[in-house]
Parts: C-alpha cells; structure tokens; sequence
C-alpha cells in the first residue's frame, strides 16, 4: 500500500460536491479499479455457492458417496477458497481506498487551515472545520471504501440473473424483477430516513461545537464558576439530539422491518412457484434449493445497495462541507505578488493614520482608543487584503497587499496581543524551521523574557509543551529576526515590570535597520 | 501528559453499572430479537419439508399450507424486527444521551491543571469522538450482536433437532474460527486504541490551526503547521496499516471455517445417506443452513471488532472520570468575608516551588496589587486566592473555610477570577453574560455591561444582547470579550475578585474615569465601585475596581533571586518570596453594602498582575541580570 500522506496531495475540484469526489475517485482509479474487480469477483464466488450447492445435491448426492460427489464438493470448496482470497485481498483494497481518500482530505483541510489566517475563522466556527476532518473526510473514505462491493454485488446480480433465466425463465424472471421492485420501495423509504438523519447530525454538531466550547473555555468559567450553566446547556442540546435520535429509530425500524419483510414474501414466492414447478417435474429438487438459494444470497446485494445510496448520500453532504472549508481564501496574500520587494530599509507608511516607521527606530503608537492602534497594528501586518484595501499601507512606496506575503513577513512581523502557544515539542515550536541553534534559542528566551516556560517543561528544549500560553510566541517572533517588529500591546500578558529585555535587546540581536512600532493605548516604555 | 485511560475491569465495571441501569429494556430487545431470528429459521426448515415433500411426492394443497406458514413467519419476524430495532435504538440514543452528558459534567468539574497539561484536543476528542463512536456500536451494534448470537445459537440447535448427525459436520470449522478470532480479539483492542489516539492529535492540531490561525499568519508557521498535520496523518496511516494486518489475517480465518461447512456437512451427509442414517431433506436443509452460518458468523466478529473500538473509546470516556479530584466539598460555612492564605506554596513540577510560603490577610474594603517580575508567580497565586487550585502546601481560607472545601457554585458566590483570557462561548450575548447569574433579568444584564462601559457597542450589535457571538458568530473584540467577562464579574457579585491581566486590554481612559457608572450599578442593587480611587500608575492590571472608599496595598511575589533592580524597588532584599503590606495607603473606611446577610464591607480587589505561572531557577535570574533591567519603581506605590 502506497505511504499516507502523499508528497502532494494535488489541486482538488472545488467546483462542487460531486466533482470533489469525482477528482479524488480519478487520483486514485487505479486502486479503485483493483477493489471493483476484486469486489466482483468476491461476489461472484459467493453467487455461484448455492448453483453449485444445487447441482452438488441432484448430482452428487444422488450418485452416491463416489466420485461425482467428491467433485462437485470439490468445486464447492474452490468456490469457498475464492471467497476467502478475493476477500481479504479486497478489503485490503477497500482500506486502501479509505486512507486514500478520507487522509488525502484531512491533509487538504490541514493545509487550508495552516494557510488561511483569519479568514477560516470568519467563515466557518471551529468546530465544523474540525468536523470536516473528524467525521467528513471518513464519510467520504467510505464511500470509496464501499465502491468495490457495491458494484461487485451489481455485478453478482447480473451473474445470478443470468444462471437463474437459463434454468427456469419464469422463476428467472420473478426474482431479477422482483429484487428490483423490492429495492424500490425500500428506495423511497431511505428519503424520509435522511432527512430525519440530516436533522440529528445537524443537532449532533450544534452538540459537538457547545462540547469543544465547553472544554476551550473551561479556564475562563472555572474563574467565575459557570460550570453549572454550561453543563445545563449541553444537557438541553443533547437532549434534542436524542429526540431526533428516537424519530430516526423509528424510521430505521420500519425500513429494517421491510428489509426483512420485502425480500422474504420474495423468497416465500419463490419457493411456492418452485416447489409447484418441481411436483411438476419442471426443475428438480436441487435446483429448488439452489432457487431459495439465489433468492435469499441477493438480499445480501439489496442490502449492500440500499447501504450504498445511504452512504454515497452522506458522502455527498460530507463533500459538500469539505468543499465549503477547502474553498476558503486566505485572508492575505492569495494573489501571487505583483511588485519587487523594495530595498531593506525602506520606510513603512500607513497612509491612513499617517504613521511612518523609518528604519532603526523604536516607536510606540499610542491612540485613545486602543482599538484604533491595535487596527493600525492589523493594517501593517497585512492579514486581510480585501478588508485592508480601502487603508493602504506601502512598503518604500509599494502596496503591501502587492508584495509576496512570505518575503513581507521576513521583514515585517506583528506580534498580537494574545498569541497562540501551539502543544509540541518546545524547540521546534520556538523555531520551526529548525534554523537556531541552541544558544540563539536560548538567546530568543531570554529575550523574552521566557525562562520560566522553559523551566515548567521537564525535559527543557525537548519537552513538550502543552497548549496555550502566551509568551512563547514572542519569543518565537524574537528568533524570526525580522528586521521590523509591530506589537499590538505585545506585553500585555508580560510582566508590566519588565519591559526592558522586550524592547531593548532585539536591536543587538538584529540587524541595525530594526524598526519596532509598538501599538498601544498606553505608553508602556 | 495525558489524560488517562481506564484500564479493563474499570470499563467492564462501568458498562455494567450503566446496563444494569437499563436491565428491563435489554431484555425485551432480547426477547423481540431472539424471537425475530425463530421466525428467520423457518424458512430453511419448512423448505428441507418441501424438498422432501416433493421428492417423495406430494401434493400442491400440502404445497400451499406450507408455503402458507412461511409467507407468516416472514411477517412476524418482519414485525418483531421493526420493534426490536426500535427499542434498542431508542435505548442506545437514551444510554449515550446519558453517558454525553455525564462526561461533560465531569469534565466541567476537572482540577483545571490537568485539563491544561493534558491538552484541549484530547478533551475534545474524547467528548465528541469518542462519544460518537459508542453511540454507533450501542444503537446498532449490541442488538446486532444479540441477533447473531441468537442466530447462531439457534440455527445450530435446530440444524441439531432437524438431523443431529449431519449437523455435527457444521462445527468442523470452530477450532480454526475459534482460534483466528482469539488471536485477533486480543490485539486488536490496543490497535484500535492508537488509531483513536492518532485521530484525537489530529483533530487536535487541526483545532490548534483553526484557533491560532492569526499567529499562523503572522509568524509564517503555515509550512511548520502542515508538517505537524502531515506527520499526525502519519501516524493515523501507520496504526491503521496495523490494524489492517491483524484482519489480514482475521478475515481469510473466518472465511475459511465458513467455507468448509457446508462442504463438510454435503460430504459427510452423503455418506450418511448411504447408511440410511437421513434423508436427502435433512442434508439439504443442513447444508443451507451451514451457508446461513455466514451472516451470523461474520455480524458477530464485526461487531466484537466494532465494540472493541468502542470499549477503546468507552476506555477513554471512562478515563475522564479517574482524573483524582483535587477538592471535596464539605459542608463548612464561612464565617466571614475574610480572605486569609497561611503560608501558600505551589510546585508545578515536584521540588520546583514556584510560591514559597506566603501569607496574607485580606480586609474587607481593600484593594490588593500583586506585583512582580515575570515568572515569579503572581498569577499562580492569584488562583490559589480564587481557588482554583488548591495550593501544595498552606491553606487559602475564606471564613475560616478552605476554599477548596466549598461548593464550585458557593466559591464563586465568594472569590472570582479573571484574567486576560478572553473565550467567547457560542451563544447569545445575553447567554454569555448568564453563565455568572442564570436568573438575571435582562435589565440587570445592560445594568452591568453599563457598568463595564460595554452597553453602547453590546445594543448596538445586530440583535442587541441577543446577538450570537462566539465561535462561527458575531466576532467581538478582544477589548470587548474581555469587558463581556467583566460584565459577568458585575453579575457574579462576588465579595472578592481577583483581576489577572483582566482589563489589559482595555481603553485605558475607560479604565480609569467612569465614576457615573456606579450609579447605574446601584440600581441593580449593589453599589459597585466608582473607579477613581487610587490607580496604581505602575500595575497596569491593578484596575481601580476599588471600592469607594476602600483602602489599597500591593503585596510582591519574587523569583528566587530576583534582579537586583527589582529587589531594590521593592525594598525586599534577598526574599525568597514575600507577600506584605508595602503601602498599606488609603482613604480607610468602607462604604456599606447589602449581601447575603454578611457584614458591610466592599469587595477586596485582588490583582494579579501577568500570568506565566511557573519558574524560579538560576537561569532565569542570570538572564534578567544579564538583561541589565534598569531600576524601576514600578511596583509598589498604590
């Protein structure tokens, strides 16, 4: 089995549900194609068992206990060794066709919500971007997982038509028509059953996200004691979970009861006009079970049809999702750059405000309103091209949202307020790159005023850290070493008596074009 | 470190307490499912009759009776499998119903240092995945089970009652199933353990992305972030390529003793025949009934696989609960207002002391400013005062009760935290601010927003206070999600606070000016502070929710051997950590307040300046020497 993930997961259709699905079934036709064949083959061998049951019992029973028996026992046992093989061989293939598919699709979320910065928050709430990956991506994995069976136990009923019709037309002809009808009706059961099963997944991700809320907020409401609360909420929200619960359990009883009902009356006819047909002498007793045979083995492609319409249905609305989160834009830098990056030590202008930052210069920006400075702030870190546009702010001259993002973050980094702390290992969250050494890591700590992070994880630079935290980050923009600095407030979560290593050391450690707007409402320094 | 899982007997344990809760409606869906797969067994008997029937000669009146009696076991088994499905799904759908909610109960009620070592995403998973998962093989997985055992079961009584010579030739393939099963069950628990725990990490880096998507952006980690989700994709591929192994071998297994079957009983059943020990009748019925073993055969194993899966997920769920508890609550009442620590000592880490014994009294009226380099505890001792933790060694007493001993809901009624931490929660606005006080009436609502100054923008939102915001909602500012927390503070009215950071981000002005605003609190009952007592011009978090009237002091906490410069500052040469009144200033006197009954007094404000908790090594002294930190009197005017 080729290695998960690959290299390059390669551009996917965006253009709509059905094509992402058809794009990710052409990346991996090949395997597709091996878990078809093997699936028809698999059921093949499982559709001819009771025709040669059949014949085993008029023909080798009859016979004797000789060698016409041992033959046709024989046969019966090759057939059996066939479904053993073509079945573990293609579930093989089917798992292969899962992982394929469902981690091709986390990967692709994965990059989405790496490259997208603000605007995936914008669009979608955490959660469901997260349900993408968690229960999307594997409905789709299911639906290729279940191709090959599916069209193998197509592919069986054709067989088991054909081996019928020639023994007995009428009979033939009751159960190839019959199994059709049956599926039919069960057919128009399945739309009542999903659309009560859409209104329980949508009530079970309104769950899901007031879970995950639940458990990101808990410091906050273990402060002020809103334990009590959310745990009532959860509790009312589950509770309409389990209702739509209960009215799918209803429909999914009746459609299981027809499952059984449909294709047994089907069997039951069988039989009668069998039995009739062999007191006639028409076909003989062996082919009479052989016929109860075929008519009670194509229930199992029935089932194996109505589970696929249900799972390609869900695939569908899991696509659907998939396509909404893969089709975000990032929020900056999605155009590839128009203009050179200007000569280092080129002013930064925010046009709006006014505010130019010259080279070498520590700058604080104080506003009345700090949301205005923390905007200022936003507009030179370029986070947003399409909400920034009517704010211009140039680089020597040139449009940021004209620059390549990358190149521009080399030179200008904005420190947040409250930065993300990411869970991995301390050193290579410090420095993902993998640049610095370890003196320049440690160099970045102190700058940071860090020490105390790299004290509370046991094994120092090699521990791991767990989530959240806010200091690590600056010292992660302190080893980024790029020659501009903006920090919105940047030390509120640092300790007010210390502002020195923060503002001061950079310059030493960085080349001497720094520059270091520091945004706030207060004058911190 | 993460969140530990139960081990067997736990989870066994567990399952049964919540089955034996349900005793009752586990029997009828087993009645209604054995009595389903009775009827489903007719039809082979009634046509090994047939084939008998018709072989000796028969005629279509018998023909009809028979087909007659078929065509209604089709229809009960029909009806009894409608109703057994529908009651076991409505049990499954009421049994997880319970479980969910039981879980995020006991989640809510973590000691908060091990909901953080241990990760968010763990926690997420585990209330959603993992939940997920058991939903799945509860509703349809144990009567699926129930059926295929009593299919099996059945089927091979009545193959035994219909020609027990025959149909010994059905068992021909246990030993080889027996053994294929066994090998597998025993591995495949732990396989499927690692692949929950490769999909958690997963989602886990995928949540991280998604909420730290700005400092993706800003610091350029999109390439680093991928690798993480490549490297978690990885694992996932390598626990599911072990897992796929162990079928490898699983499913050939069972094919296999399924296929010889019905070989064995034609085989057998022919040499019996010409013994004259059966009829060709029996054989055949045997023989259909070894081909209907499959069904059966293969739903049991998949669904003891499927319920491994969930008992790995059950394991992880059940795990959550074994979390120690690090508070009990007795039934204590404190006396007073009176917040006292005696001696406070906390290590995150075993033999790395972060607080070493400090002591302090609060006074009803006073305002209290913490204040302290980086790294020298003060926010850890903020938690302790709010008891959020319960310290390692030392007491934090409200009263004259620990503050760990009391209720969650009475705590809070006593001591409050906030910090800097600004989590919006999916929800109304309204919704938001009613986790402090579910009765609140709206006009108590605007009351304390009007008192945070946050009431003009909050009505000025697309649908006022019921405006949704949070994750996926309306977006508030970082300014305001933190007056939103300080608006329920308002609410919460408890006689202490303690601020962390929780006004860093505020307009300063509105910090510092409002003093009209206490009137508008009064109304809502309670005479909430005018701000412009004595704000500490150094202690950014010191914001002056001060009592009118109140007095206010700064207490330091430093790292072991704090800078020179700070340690001049302060006055505290050499402390290891010291907590004292440094200027106990003020105006005196305290304005009086209605409250529970207690005595007059107005809210102690504690601040606890930056958070950061842990650290007091060698190495971080050095480095705020070598940092060559000019003095500043920052800290200790009040």
């Amino acid at each position: 089995m080729r290695p998960l993930p690959l290299p390059d997961p390669g551009t996917p259709d965006l253009r709509g549900p059905a094509r992402f699905l058809l794009w990710i079934a052409r990346r991996q036709w090949t395997v597709l194609a091996a878990a078809v064949l093997l699936g028809l083959a698999n059921f093949a061998c499982q559709a001819l068992q009771p025709y040669m049951l059949g014949r085993a019992l008029d023909e080798g029973l009859s016979a004797g206990f000789g060698p016409d028996l041992f033959r046709w026992a024989g046969l019966l046992l090759a057939l059996g060794l066939g479904v053993v093989v073509t079945g573990v061989v293609g579930h093989r293939f089917d798992v292969a066709n899962w992982l394929r598919s469902a981690l091709t699709t986390s990967q692709l979320v994965g990059d989405v919500t790496a490259r997208s910065g603000d605007a995936i928050t914008e669009e979608l709430p955490t959660g469901e971007v997260v349900s993408t990956v968690a229960s999307d991506a594997m409905r789709v994995g299911q639906l290729f997982s279940m191709l090959g069976q599916f069209l193998g136990a197509l592919g069986a009923y054709v067989v088991v038509a054909v081996v019928m019709l020639s023994t007995s037309p009428q009979l033939g002809l009751v159960v190839v028509l019959g199994l059709p009808a049956v599926a039919a009706v069960l057919a128009l059961l399945v739309k009542p059953l999903q659309q009560r099963q859409a209104a329980q997944r949508e009530a079970q991700g309104r769950l899901t996200t007031l879970g995950a809320d639940t458990v990101s907020g808990l410091r906050v409401l273990r402060g002020i004691g809103g334990e009590r609360v959310f745990v009532g909420r959860y509790a009312r929200q589950s509770q309409s979970v389990r209702e739509a619960g209960v009215k799918v359990a209803h429909t999914q009883a009746t459609l299981d009861a027809l499952q059984v009902l449909l294709p047994g009356l089907l069997v039951v006819l069988v039989v009668y006009l069998g039995a009739t047909a062999a007191l006639r002498g028409d076909i003989t007793p062996g082919q009479l079970v052989a016929f109860y045979g075929y008519a009670a083995f194509l229930g199992w492609p029935l089932q194996v049809a109505t589970q696929m319409l249900n799972i390609a249905t869900r695939a569908h609305v899991a696509a659907r999702k998939i396509v909404r989160v893969l089709a975000v834009v990032p929020a900056a830098g999605a155009a590839p750059a128009t203009a050179p990056m200007p000569p280092e030590g080129s002013p930064l202008v925010d046009e709006t405000s006014g505010l130019v930052l010259e080279p070498g210069r520590v700058v604080a920006l104080v506003c009345a309103d700090p949301d205005a400075s923390a905007a200022v702030a936003t507009r030179l870190g370029r986070f947003d091209d399409a909400a920034e546009a009517a704010t211009p702010v140039r680089l020597g001259g040139t449009l940021l949202a004209e620059l390549d993002k990358l190149a521009l973050r080399h030179r200008v980094v904005v420190a947040e307020a409250t930065p993300q702390l990411f869970s991995g290992r301390l050193r290579d969250e410090l420095d993902p790159r993998g640049r610095a050494d370890e003196g320049r890591l440690l160099a970045a700590i102190t700058t940071a005023d860090a020490h105390d992070i790299l004290d509370s994880v046991p094994d120092g630079l090699d521990g791991e850290l767990p989530r959240r935290g806010a200091r690590c980050p600056a010292a992660s923009a302190s080893a980024s070493r790029s020659p501009g600095r903006c920090s919105p407030t940047p030390r509120s979560s640092c300790s007010s008596s210390r502002p020195a290593p923060w503002t001061r050391t950079p310059r030493r450690g960085s080349r001497p074009g720094s520059r270091k707007p520091g945004a706030g409402a207060r004058p911190s320094w | 470190m993460r969140l530990p899982v139960a081990d067997g007997p736990a989870v066994r344990a567990a399952a049964a307490r919540l089955f034996s809760r349900h005793r009752r409606t586990l029997w009828a869906v087993a009645v209604l499912h054995t009595l389903a797969a009775v009827a489903g067994l007719v039809g082979p008997w009634l046509l090994g009759r047939l084939v008998d029937a018709v072989t000796a000669g028969t005629t279509s009146a018998y023909v009809t009776t028979v087909v007659a009696v078929g065509a209604v076991a089709v229809l009960a088994q029909a009806v009894l499998r409608r109703y057994a499905q529908r009651i076991s799904m409505v049990f499954g759908e009421t049994v997880f119903a319970d479980l969910r909610e039981e879980l995020v109960d006991t989640v809510t009620s973590l000691p908060l240092s091990t909901v953080e070592r241990a990760g968010t995403g763990d926690l997420v998973a585990r209330t959603t995945n993992d939940v997920d998962r058991i939903q799945h093989a509860v509703r349809f997985g144990v009567p699926q089970l129930l059926v295929a055992v009593v299919t099996l079961a059945l089927t091979v009584v009545a193959s035994l009652v219909v020609a027990p010579l025959v149909a010994l030739a059905l068992f021909v393939g246990v030993p080889l199933l027996v053994v294929v099963a066994r090998w597998y069950l025993r591995r495949a628990s732990a396989g499927y353990q690692r692949e929950a725990a490769a999909y958690a990490t997963l989602n886990g880096s995928i949540t991280e992305n998604v909420e730290g998507a700005r400092t993706v952006d800003a610091l350029s980690l999109a390439q680093h972030r991928q690798d993480r989700v490549r490297a978690d994709l990885s694992e996932a591929f390598a626990a599911e390529r072990y897992t796929l192994g162990l079928r490898t071998v699983l499913f050939p297994g069972i094919d296999l003793a399924i296929a010889i079957a019905p070989v064995a009983a034609l085989v057998w059943g022919a040499w019996l025949l010409t013994q004259g020990q059966t009829t060709l009748g029996a054989v055949a019925t045997v023989t259909t009934y070894a081909f209907q073993l499959a069904g059966p055969v293969w739903n049991l194993i998949f669904w003891l696989d499927e319920i491994q899966v969930a008992a790995a997920s059950y394991a992880r769920i059940v795990g959550v609960s074994l979390v120690p508890t690090d508070r009990t609550a007795t039934d204590d009442e404190p006396a007073d207002d009176r917040v006292v620590a005696r001696d406070v000592e906390y290590a995150y880490r075993a033999g790395h002391p972060v607080l070493h014994g400090v002591s302090l009294d609060l006074a009803p009226g006073e305002r209290l400013a913490v204040v302290g380099p980086s790294g020298a505890g003060k926010s850890t001792l903020g938690r302790m005062l709010a008891g959020i933790h319960p310290p390692t060694a030392g007491t934090v007493r409200v009263g004259g009760v620990r503050l760990v001993d009391l209720p969650l809901t009475e705590l809070r009624r006593q001591v409050a935290l906030v910090t800097q931490e600004h989590h919006v929660f999916v929800g109304t606005v309204a919704e938001n601010l009613r986790l402090a006080d579910v009765g609140a009436s709206d006009e108590r609502l605007r009351a304390a927003l009007g008192a945070v100054d946050a009431l003009g923008w909050a009505q000025a939102l697309p649908d006022g206070l019921e405006t949704v915001v949070g994750s996926g909602g309306h977006a508030l500012t970082p300014a305001q999600a933190q007056q939103v927390a300080l608006a329920r503070l308002v609410l919460l009215d408890p006689h202490t606070l303690v601020l962390d950071e929780a006004t860093s981000l505020l307009d300063p002005r509105a910090r510092g000016t409002s003093s009209g605003r206490s009137t508008g609190c009064s109304r809502a009952g309670r005479s909430w502070p005018s701000r412009t007592a004595c704000t500490p011009r150094t202690t950014r978090t010191a914001w002056p929710w001060s009592t009118a009237g109140g007095s206010a002091r700064s207490v330091r906490t430093t790292s072991s051997s704090p800078p020179a410069a700070t340690t001049r500052a302060c006055g505290t040469p050499g402390s290891r950590s010291s907590a004292g009144r440094d200027h106990p200033s003020g105006q005196g006197g305290t304005s009086p307040r209605r409250r529970r009954g207690g005595q007059a007094g107005d809210p102690v404000v504690v601040a606890a300046p930056a958070p950061r908790p842990p650290a007091t090594s060698s190495r971080t002294s050095r480095s705020h020497s070598r940092t060559a930190n000019p003095p500043n009197t920052h800290h200790c005017s009040a």
